[in-house]
């Protein structure tokens, strides 16, 4: 039975298409979204949105069933992506989120709760030492949250909480669309040892959310936000299942093979 | 405040920053927070020594293309407007983070991180610290 939930990632350094084919997988997509992907100036950067919006594209048509050519996805003034017209569909607030960082693009859907996903690429800028490039996110972490990453270990070590602190802090923020300008000093994530996570918004604990994380390979992990926003229901809190599902990576070219066949189907 | 999935399903929280911008781009001035004066919004605006310009001047905006082409590691000749979003120019939410810092360097003024993050634009980040250096120069 189809739940709505989905969790994929595409390795996109492993996707190196010619110019001409990446314009003409460019040109399955509507042409707004067309112009959007042309307006990034790096390629590499073009290349994620384009993954991107297959990506969202594919998930709608897999879970919903709606036809590639009947989707229409928009985007609020934050710039989060939707699906305008899920109505009908037997779930609630399906509903996605995607994020792309490094060599990894990544979808996530849920049902009824409202979901975030983040990526983050483990690095710093050349010349810069961590102890420098993480001082320029002093006021963005609390201060228990530095006290937790003084307290681990190497620099190494420390850049990668801090990493898991800033992915977690996108992930909230992407679920509940509030995006830009919510001020990530806001919220104080509690865990132990990365599991059992929870946060803290404004001083006070959300039993609204649940929060995961995953390593995806040595230099890129992944968050997950769900919860209920607009107080939780009893109810729902209890319904909200404990244990996360795992990410199944796809390819670029299973995305584009998966529309041709569904236009296919159609055609029949 | 975001609505999700063409349902009615709507999400409680407090209205974001971007949302504020905009309403107040529409009625003429931006809502920003100085940190040193805590000055209320009523007073800012009837303050006659503050002249709130809404755009940056041609030497400013120049001046910030210059700092985000050098911190973002574009090339000398990239084509860097006011209109260009940070997003397009490749830059994450940490390289945004990290380009309004090297602003507040260059500068020298200090920008509150719930502005920071509302800044999209190259014109955002410029008409910002136009405000800025309106008030460092006017204090």
């Amino acid at each position: 039975m189809e739940s709505g939930v989905r969790r994929w990632l595409v390795n996109v350094s492993l996707w190196n298409p010619s110019v001409d084919q990446f314009a003409s997988v460019v040109s399955l997509l509507p042409e707004d979204e067309q112009r959007t992907i042309t307006k990034y100036m790096k390629f590499d950067d073009r290349k994620r949105a384009l993954v991107s919006r297959l990506l969202q594209y594919s998930i709608v048509h897999e879970v919903l069933g709606i036809p590639y050519d009947k989707i229409i996805i928009h985007r609020t003034l934050e710039g989060k992506p939707y699906l305008i017209n899920g109505i009908g569909s037997p779930f609630s607030n399906f509903n996605f989120n995607v994020s792309h960082h490094g060599d990894y693009v990544g979808i996530a859907s849920d049902p009824l709760c409202l979901v975030g996903l983040d990526i983050v690429s483990i690095m710093i800028p050349e010349q810069t030492t961590e102890h420098e490039f993480m001082s320029n996110f002093s006021s963005y972490l609390t201060a228990l949250e530095w006290k937790n990453i003084a307290k681990t270990g190497t620099s190494e070590v420390k850049l990668r909480e801090f990493y898991r602190y800033w992915c977690l802090k996108e992930a909230f923020v992407k679920a509940t669309g509030a995006g830009l300008g919510f001020g990530f000093h806001r919220l104080e994530f509690h865990h132990k040892n990365w599991t059992d996570i929870s946060v803290y918004i404004d001083g006070i604990e959300s039993r609204e959310w649940k929060f995961s994380l995953y390593k995806i390979d040595e230099r890129h992990w992944a968050s997950i936000a769900r919860g209920l926003a607009n107080g939780a229901d009893e109810q729902f809190d209890a319904s909200l299942p404990v244990t996360e599902v795992g990410f199944i990576q796809r390819t670029v070219d299973q995305l584009i093979q998966s529309r041709s066949h569904g236009a296919q189907q159609n055609s029949c | 405040m975001a609505s999700v999935a063409g349902t009615a399903f709507a999400v409680s929280v407090r209205p974001p920053r971007r949302l504020q911008q905009v309403s107040n781009h529409l009625s003429g001035l931006k809502s920003v927070s100085f940190t040193s004066q805590r000055k209320s919004f009523v007073s800012i605006r009837s303050a006659p020594r503050f002249r709130i310009s809404c755009a940056a001047k041609p030497e400013t905006l120049e001046k910030v293309c210059s700092i985000v082409k050098k911190q973002l590691a574009l090339a000398e000749n990239a084509l860097v407007t006011g209109e260009s979003t940070f997003v397009q120019l490749g830059a994450d939410s940490l390289d945004t983070v990290e380009v309004v810092m090297g602003l507040e360097e260059e500068f020298g003024i200090s920008v509150e991180e719930e502005n920071a993050q509302t800044i999209q634009t190259v014109q955002d980040a410029a008409d910002m610290i136009e405000i800025l250096l309106e008030k460092k120069n006017a204090a």
